[in-house]
C-alpha cells in the first residue's frame, strides 16, 4: 500500500515514514504543502496523511482542491487543536478521518488499514483466500491455520494482490504501489517477490498473465 | 465572643437609649406631679382650715350637724362625691362639735397645730392640717385621704406618659423597619456572595447599595476584574502551552515506536535514537520558554523584586560566548559593539539577560549559513541584526503573538522567544522594533518615550 504523508514536523514525519515503512506500507513523505499537493496529482496513493498545519499551502485548501478535482483517495488528516471545529472543518473539506496530536504509530496504521478497507469494499478486518489468511492491522499471514513469515514487502504485495482480487495487476502498477519514490528498485524485484510468495504459500496462489501481470483470481 | 451584627447591635443600643430617656422623662413628671398635686390639695386644704378657723363656732349644735349632713345628702347632681376630703371643729376640750359628716368624725382631736403632718387615721394614711380658731377656743382639722392624692398623681401620670408610650413603640418599630430595609442590600450582597460558584467572578450588582458601603463593593468587583483577568490569561496560558506541548510530544511518541520495532534494524534505532534525543532538547527548550515566560508574565503583576545596575558589557560578552559554538556550526560571524548607553540600565540582571539572550538566540537560529549577526548597545538602544534575512511584511505584525511560528520552520523554537523579549522589555518601559534594513533583519530596544 502505498501511502502520500504531507507533515512539515521533520521529526514526526521521519518518525511516520520510518513506522509505516515497518509495518509494510510504502511512504512518500513532503514536507511543502504545494509539493504534497502536486504528488497526489501525479501518483497512485492508496491513502494520504495530511498535516493541517502546513508551509506553502494550507492542509484544507489542498485537500478541498483535491476533492474538487475527482480525487476520491482516503484522508487521514492529523490535528493540533483538540478543537472540535477544526475537525469538523476537516471532515467538511472531504477528510475521510482524523487524529489528533499526541498520537501514536499503531492508531495511524489501524486508522489506515480501516480507510483502505472501507474505500476497496472490504468489511472483514481478515481476509480469507484459498487457505491463506491475512490480518491487515497485525501484518500477519497463516497458510492452512499455519503462520508464515514473510518480508515486508511480500506482506504488501501480498495484501495488494488480496484487496485487488480478479484483477490483472501490471509489474508496473505494483512496483508503484509497494515502493516509495526514494526506494531503490531493482528491474526483477517483483518476480523474485511473487516468486517467494508461491514457495512460501501454494504455487498456484498467483496466476502469470503472460506480459500483462498477475492476478488473484476466485 | 462572636461579635453581633450591625444590625442588632443598633437596635440594642436604640432600645437601651430610648428606654432609659423614657424611663428618666417617667421618673421626672411623676415626681412633678407629686409636687404639684400636693401643692394644689395643700393650697386648697389651707384656704378651707383658714375659712374655718375663722368662723364663731360659738353657737353649733348637734342639729345642726344633722340639718348639715341632710342638705348635702340632697346634692344629687354632684360630680364627685368624693370623701377623700374631710374636717372636724373641735373644742379645746377635745370635743368634736362639727365634721363634713363623712371621714372628719374619726380625725382625732388632738396632734401636731399649724404645719401638715401624716396621720393614719381608720387605717388610712391621710395628710391632715389643724389650726386653731382666731378666737381661740377651737380646734379646726382639715384631711385628705393620701391614696385619693396618690391616684390623682396616677392619672396624671398615665395620661401624660401613654401617648409616650405609644409614640415610643412607634418609633422603635419605625427603627426596626427602616434599619431592616436600610441593610436589606447588604444581607442580599452577602447571600449572593455566599451562593456564588468559585468560579462566578462576575462583578457585584451594586444597585440600591448604600452610599457608604459602594466603595467597599467597588473595591471587591475591582478584584473580582483583576482576578477575572488573570485567570482568563493562565487559562489561555494553559491551552496554548498544552496545544504547543502536542506536537514534540507526538515527535516523541512516534520515535520512541519506531525505535521500539527496531530492535532487529541498528540503522534505523540509531536513526529514532538520535531522533528522540532532538525531540527531548525541542520539548525541553519549550518548557523553560514557557517557565520563563510565565515567571515574566507573574512578575507583570508584581513588579520586579530585584533591582541593581545592569552590566551590559559583561551580559552580552557571555552571552556572545555561549552561542560562539552555535554560531560557528553555522560559519555565523558574531559581532559585538557595546560602546554607549542602554535603554535600561536599572533592573533584574537576570531579565535583562534572558531578554538578550532569546534576542541572539532568535537571530543565530533564523539566519542563513554565513551571516554575520551583530549586538549593538548604544545611544539608548539595544539592537540585534542578522544580516541576510528578510522577514516578509505580512508576517511582522505576527511576531511578538505568543506560539506563533510561520510555518515550516526547519529549525525548533516555541514561538515565545519574541513574547519574552517584548514582556520583558515592557516591564522596563521600553517596546520592541522590527525593521528589515541594510544590516538584515533588525530587532531593536528602545524605550517608551523616545
Amino acid at each position: 500500500m502505498r501511502i502520500l504523508l504531507i507533515e512539515d514536523d521533520s521529526l514526526i514525519g521521519d518518525g511516520i515514514k520510518t513506522g509505516l515503512e515497518n509495518f509494510g506500507f510504502a511512504v512518500d513523505w513532503f514536507k511543502d504543502g504545494n509539493e504534497g499537493h502536486e504528488s497526489l496529482l501525479q501518483a497512485q496513493y492508496d491513502a494520504v496523511i495530511l498535516d493541517l498545519g502546513l508551509p506553502g499551502r494550507d492542509g484544507l485548501s489542498i485537500l478541498k482542491d483535491w476533492r474538487n478535482r475527482g480525487k476520491t483517495e482516503p484522508v487521514l488528516i492529523l490535528t493540533a487543536r483538540g478543537d472540535v471545529d477544526e475537525r469538523i472543518a476537516g471532515l467538511n473539506s472531504g477528510a475521510d478521518d482524523y487524529l489528533g496530536k499526541p498520537f501514536s504509530l499503531k492508531e495511524v496504521q489501524a486508522r489506515l488499514n480501516a480507510l483502505i478497507r472501507r474505500k476497496s469494499g472490504v468489511v472483514a478486518p481478515e481476509i480469507n483466500y484459498k487457505g491463506v489468511t491475512f490480518n491487515p492491522q497485525t501484518r500477519k499471514t497463516f497458510y492452512q491455520g499455519k503462520e508464515i513469515t514473510l518480508s515486508p514487502k511480500e506482506t504488501a504485495l501480498l495484501e495488494l494482490l488480496l484487496f485487488n482480487r480478479n484483477k490483472v495487476l501490471s509489474k508496473e502498477m505494483i512496483e508503484n504501489k509497494i515502493y516509495a519514490w526514494d526506494d531503490e528498485v531493482s528491474s526483477n524485484a517483483v518476480e523474485v517477490h511473487i516468486h517467494h510468495l508461491r514457495k512460501k504459500l501454494h504455487k498456484d496462489i498467483v496466476k502469470t498473465i503472460n506480459k500483462i501481470g498477475y492476478i488473484m483470481e476466485d | 465572643m462572636k461579635k453581633l451584627n450591625l444590625r442588632v447591635r443598633l437596635l440594642i443600643f436604640l432600645i437601651l437609649i430610648s428606654a432609659a430617656v423614657f424611663i428618666t422623662a417617667g421618673v421626672l413628671s411623676w415626681k412633678e406631679a407629686r409636687e404639684k398635686v400636693d401643692e394644689f390639695f395643700d393650697t386648697y386644704q389651707i384656704a378651707l382650715a383658714r375659712r374655718l378657723s375663722t368662723t364663731d363656732w360659738s353657737n353649733i349644735t348637734h342639729e345642726m350637724q344633722k340639718i348639715s349632713d341632710k342638705l348635702v345628702d340632697d346634692i344629687h347632681n354632684a360630680e364627685d362625691e368624693d370623701e377623700s376630703i374631710g374636717f372636724a371643729v373641735f373644742n379645746n376640750e377635745g370635743e368634736r362639735i362639727f365634721h363634713d359628716g363623712e371621714n372628719g368624725r374619726y380625725f382625732p382631736p388632738f396632734g401636731r397645730k399649724g404645719s401638715f403632718g401624716t396621720e393614719r387615721i381608720d387605717d388610712e394614711k391621710w395628710r391632715v392640717i389643724r389650726l386653731m380658731s382666731t378666737d381661740n377656743r377651737f380646734i379646726v382639722a382639715v384631711g385628705q385621704e393620701l391614696d385619693y392624692r396618690n391616684e390623682i398623681v396616677e392619672d396624671m401620670f398615665e395620661e401624660f406618659m401613654t401617648p409616650w408610650a405609644i409614640g415610643w413603640g412607634v418609633m422603635l418599630l419605625a427603627i426596626i423597619l427602616m434599619l431592616t430595609k436600610e441593610f436589606a442590600p447588604l444581607n442580599r450582597l452577602a447571600r449572593q456572595l455566599k451562593q456564588r460558584k468559585g468560579d462566578d467572578l462576575s462583578p457585584l450588582d451594586e444597585t440600591d447599595i448604600p452610599g457608604e458601603v459602594k466603595p467597599l463593593t467597588s473595591a471587591v468587583n475591582y478584584l473580582l476584574n483583576q482576578t477575572q483577568e488573570m485567570l482568563q490569561r493562565e487559562k489561555s496560558f494553559i491551552a496554548d502551552s498544552a496545544h504547543e506541548l502536542r506536537s514534540p510530544l507526538t515527535a516523541l511518541k512516534v520515535q520512541l515506536e519506531v525505535a521500539q520495532m527496531s530492535a532487529d534494524n541498528p540503522k534505523n534505532l540509531n536513526n529514532a535514537l538520535d531522533k528522540l534525543a532532538l525531540g527531548i532538547n525541542r520539548a525541553e527548550r519549550l518548557v523553560e520558554q514557557l517557565l520563563a515566560f510565565s515567571r515574566i508574565e507573574a512578575g507583570f503583576e508584581n513588579l520586579p523584586g530585584e533591582s541593581s545596575l545592569i552590566d551590559w558589557q559583561q551580559i552580552a560578552t557571555q552571552i556572545a560566548e555561549d552561542y560562539t559554538p552555535a554560531a560557528q556550526a553555522k560559519n555565523i560571524n558574531l559581532v559585538l559593539d557595546i560602546a554607549g548607553k542602554a535603554p535600561f540600565e536599572q533592573g533584574n540582571p537576570i531579565w535583562a539577560a534572558l531578554m538578550l539572550k532569546n534576542m541572539v538566540d532568535n537571530a543565530i537560529k533564523y539566519s542563513p549559513e554565513k551571516a554575520t549577526v551583530s549586538i549593538s548597545i548604544k545611544y539608548n538602544k539595544i539592537k540585534v541584526c542578522n544580516s541576510n534575512t528578510v522577514v516578509e511584511e505580512d508576517k511582522l505584525k505576527h511576531l511578538g503573538q505568543r506560539f506563533y511560528r510561520p510555518a515550516g520552520q526547519k529549525t525548533t523554537g516555541s514561538g515565545l522567544g519574541i513574547s519574552i523579549i517584548m514582556k520583558i522589555a515592557a516591564l522596563y518601559r521600553c517596546r520592541v522594533a522590527f525593521a528589515n534594513t541594510d544590516e538584515g533583519f533588525c530587532v531593536s530596544i528602545i524605550p517608551l518615550k523616545d
